[in-house]
């Protein structure tokens, strides 16, 4: 069945202004969305051993404003996430490890150095310059995911990786900001690759 | 007796949503708080609240346009609501934005106020101190550990791996290591006997270190501990290097700490400070948006739960207007607005009982009045009424029927607007209307007009019509026509007379006149000549005279017996050529006839016609004697929408005097010697038993003239 709108003159100029406004709005969106966000150079899932281990290379680019906020003692907060998913035919994917390597980055006004904890472990990591300091988040090593006994090897599976910078731990009064402002998005978007077995 | 219920002005469910919206409100108005739980929901509940605003504010512009809408088409209540939901709007949203701005004001200086430069300075300062402190301690720790190097420079490796325990004991640090140049661990020791593995400089050490020869720091160690990490280079024949690890006092790194803290929450708030004046504003304004937009929302409602009653009542109102008052409302809450309502039902159902006996007494009324008339129209009498200012209100088919005229077009008007139209009825109507205005009781006046049918006279009866408080309301006219009655009343009078003449004269007449018929067969032999002369006479008077009375008998018989004994369609035109043509050849007197072509047929007697013209005729050339001209004219008139055929006939004889004009056409009326005067009458009653009319053209000047109108046949009649 087919359906016939017709749409008066005044409507369609309505809608024209409409849309071009909506576009207007949200351009500086579509451009400095990417400008800000990290990125996954390069990641690896390989079989060491008996073990799946996980590697990654990550660049990230902190606006201005994320600067300013660390500089001005702002805690920063960043998700490594790593999934790997059973692909299947008729069905969604079913995810069968679903890891996190959550990092905190602070400057020290006393000692006048970054501090990079990882949340997990609770391991701690001093540094005099942020390059240096970034440098620590940018590089994971063979970190073991999983044993091989638990893959099928007759089936295909996912990986995935993504840095998702979380905008619910800054405080209070930036969280309606970071949502709005580009400069606050600083996460990748999803890496997609097959495992190789 | 019922029980009153008071209903809100909102439901259940409106009652529902506005507590969720001050929740939802509440819980965001709690995430604000750093410390709670709920922070961690700020932004969903953020947006929630603005899906709320957004929510409502849908709802408020619908109402609006709806309002608008109605307003539009000025339907009932559309002007109280949108005036009663105006006020609401006011009066609610003025004090709002005075609270509004003046809290924002206050929650601006408010934040405002928490920074200022002293306590910037002091923040700095304060964390100067702490950094100079340490400082202090990096440069004497440094120091010792330059002296320390002095011993060991003079040690070989043996004695210094026995002697940095002793050197590390004395200086105080937890733990003294001395390295190559390569970075292998010549000797260690540590407070912690556990530790087999000392404390490793990284990367970013070795090289400050290769380039300065010495490295000097505070690093934290774990979270709340401080070590003052010192490398210098010793001295030996092989560069070797000593790091020694000096805890710093809990105190002073409590003190550190807290001072950091202090100034990195003191910067961070004043990074933040427009942000939070932002998220404060944003959070004010959303409660203040959610907050107006529910309580107009909620006026709407109850603007319209309150307006029902009454745009209920404005329409019943309009439809009680429009003569529906079977309305009855729907009682919708037992306030005064319902009390209203009630009061409303009551008043229509009362109208609507008003209106149904009114109803049913003018039914009543009016068959009544159909009765009347159906009376009125059977009644052979014509009837009129009235209004007090003399204009006909009614009129009867009768009155149609003897006036023909329909009286129905007139209704309205007097009867002297008629007079102008009607020209033959003047003087009867200008009568009427002067009775009519002057009789204060019943009067009675016959009055004749020439009809359509001829002569009329009508017997009529008003009664003015006078209301209770004996004002004169109008009059009544009743007509009867009473031609017919009268003629035959004439008739019967004249057949008597003739009756009476045939029987108590005519019979003695033969007698009288065989008797002196007698006496002159009988004694004129035996008379002296001069006797029988007188004899003869005498006996010849007497015979003449008894002839003479039986003509006159005769005419009386002729008169009194009815004309119209064998009706056909005549044609009159050929009628009186035939009649003219008996007297064509009388010598002396001229006869000029002038007959319209295509005339309509008369009905009745051709015999009785005919003796109408002989009569006419022989008048005329009586009149005129020897010499004259006789005119006589056969034409078509239409009077009073019938049609007639109107012969008029003039002669240029002497004429016949006013005084007897009016009785010309009495029996016994002549103005000749000889004569019964019975020649006119015959002619009148002939043409009135036709339906005819005759009369005398008192016009003409010269002479005297008849006109004679017969009905011709119609179409319908033939």
């Amino acid at each position: 069945m087919v359906f016939i709108m017709r749409v008066s003159g005044r409507s369609k100029r309505f809608r024209s202004i409409f849309y071009n406004t909506l576009l207007m709005c949200l351009l500086p969106f579509f451009c400095y969305a990417d400008q800000f966000a990290a990125e996954v150079t390069q990641a690896e899932i390989k079989l060491q051993g008996q073990s799946y281990v996980f590697s990654t290379n990550i660049v990230y680019n902190l606006s201005e404003k994320a600067n300013d906020a660390l500089q001005n003692g702002v805690p920063l907060f960043w998700n490594l996430q790593v999934k790997l998913q059973q692909q299947r035919k008729f069905i969604w994917n079913k995810t069968l490890l679903d890891a996190e390597i959550r990092y905190r980055i602070q400057y020290h006004a006393l000692l006048n150095m970054y501090r990079v904890i990882n949340e997990g472990n609770g391991d701690v990591y001093n540094f005099s310059t942020l390059s240096a300091a970034l440098d620590l988040m940018s590089v994971v090593i063979d970190i073991p995911l999983m044993v091989r006994n638990e893959l099928d090897p007759k089936k295909h599976y996912l990986c995935a990786v993504k840095v998702n910078f979380d905008r619910d731990a800054l405080p209070l009064p930036l969280r309606p900001i970071a949502y709005i402002d580009p400069q606050w998005y600083l996460s990748s978007d999803w890496t997609l690759w097959p495992l190789k077995k | 007796m019922a029980t009153e219920k008071i209903t809100p002005p909102v439901n259940l469910y409106v009652l529902v949503l506005f507590g969720l919206i001050l929740l939802s409100l509440q819980l965001m108005s709690s995430a604000m708080q750093e410390s709670s739980q709920l922070s961690a929901m700020y932004s969903w509940l953020l947006l929630f609240n603005a899906l709320g605003s957004v929510v409502l504010l849908i709802l408020v512009g619908a109402n609006i346009y709806s309002l608008v809408q109605h307003t539009k088409r000025r339907e009932a209540g559309s002007r109280l609501t949108t005036r009663m939901v105006s006020l609401f709007v006011v009066l609610a949203l003025a004090p709002a934005v005075i609270v509004f701005y003046f809290s924002m004001q206050f929650l601006h200086q408010g934040i405002d106020s928490w920074f200022n430069v002293e306590i910037d300075r002091a923040m700095e300062d304060a964390l100067e101190l702490s950094q100079a402190s340490l400082d202090q301690r990096m440069r004497w720790h440094l120091k010792q550990t330059q002296q320390l190097t002095e011993k060991l420079e003079e040690s070989s490796e043996n004695q210094v791996t026995l002697e940095i325990e002793n050197l590390r004991e004395l200086s105080g640090a937890s733990e003294m290591t001395l390295f190559s140049r390569q970075g292998r661990i010549i000797a260690s020791s540590s407070i912690n006997p556990g530790d087999i593995l000392p404390s490793l400089p990284d990367e970013h050490i070795w090289l400050q270190l290769r380039q300065n020869g010495l490295y000097v720091a505070i690093a934290p160690v774990h979270e709340e501990e401080l070590m003052v990490r010192v490398i210098v280079t010793v001295k030996a024949q092989e560069s070797q290097y000593l790091q020694a690890l000096y805890p710093v006092p809990v105190r002073i790194a409590d003190l550190a700490d807290s001072v950091e803290f202090a100034f990195v929450r003191y910067q961070e708030m004043n990074y933040l400070r427009n942000s939070l004046k932002m998220s404060f504003s944003l959070a004010l304004s959303l409660v203040l948006l959610m907050s107006l937009l529910a309580a107009i929302w909620v006026a709407f409602i109850s603007v319209r739960n309150i307006t029902a009653p009454v745009k209920a009542l404005v329409k019943g109102t309009q439809a009680v207007a429009s003569g529906h008052y079977d309305q009855q409302l729907p009682v919708i809450a037992q306030d005064d607005l319902g009390f209203l309502v009630e009061s409303f039902n009551d008043m229509t159902h009362r109208i609507a009982q008003a209106r149904d006996e009114t109803r049913k007494a003018g039914f009543e009324v009016e068959n009544q009045r159909a009765y009347l008339e159906t009376i009125l129209a059977n009644l052979t009498a014509g009837v009129i009424s009235f209004d007090a200012v003399y204009k006909i209100r009614t009129a009867n088919q009768a009155a149609y029927r003897i006036f023909h005229v329909h009286v129905n077009q007139f209704i309205g008007r007097t009867l002297l607007e008629l007079v102008e139209s009607y020209s033959e009825l003047a003087e009867s109507l200008k009568s009427i209307q002067r009775l009519l205005e002057q009789a204060d009781d019943i009067w009675q006046q016959r009055i004749a007009f020439l009809g359509p049918n001829g002569r009329q006279e009508l017997l009529c009866r008003g009664t003015p019509l006078f209301s209770q408080e004996g004002l004169r309301v109008g009059a009544v006219v009743v007509f009867d026509d009473v031609t017919d009655l009268i003629q035959a009343q004439k008739n019967a009078a004249w057949g008597e007379v003739a009756r009476r003449l045939a029987h108590e004269i005519k019979n003695p007449l033969t007698p009288i006149q065989l008797s002196a018929e007698r006496l002159q067969h009988k004694l004129a032999d035996k008379l002296e000549s001069a006797d029988a002369a007188i004899l003869q006479r005498s006996t010849r008077t007497i015979v003449q005279q008894v002839e003479a009375m039986k003509e006159m008998v005769d005419d009386f018989s002729e008169y009194a017996k009815p004309s119209k004994k064998q009706t056909v369609d005549i044609d009159l035109p050929c009628l009186v050529k035939e009649v003219l043509a008996l007297y064509a050849l009388k010598s002396g007197v001229r006869f000029k006839a002038d007959y319209e072509t295509g005339l309509s047929m008369i009905n009745g007697d051709p015999v009785s016609i005919r003796q109408v013209l002989h009569n006419l005729i022989k008048n005329a050339l009586e009149a005129i004697g020897a010499y004259g001209l006789v005119e006589l004219s056969v034409r078509g008139v239409r009077k009073n929408n019938t049609d007639f055929v109107e012969i008029a006939l003039y002669d240029d004889g002497p004429g016949i005097k006013e005084e007897q004009i009016e009785k010309i056409f009495e029996p016994y009326v002549t103005t000749k010697a000889k004569g019964t005067g019975l020649g006119l009458a015959i002619v009148k009653k002939i043409i009135e038993e036709h339906g005819g009319a005759i009369w005398i053209d008192t016009n003409r000047k010269v002479g005297a003239g008849f006109i004679i109108q017969l009905p011709a046949c119609n179409s319908e009649q033939l």
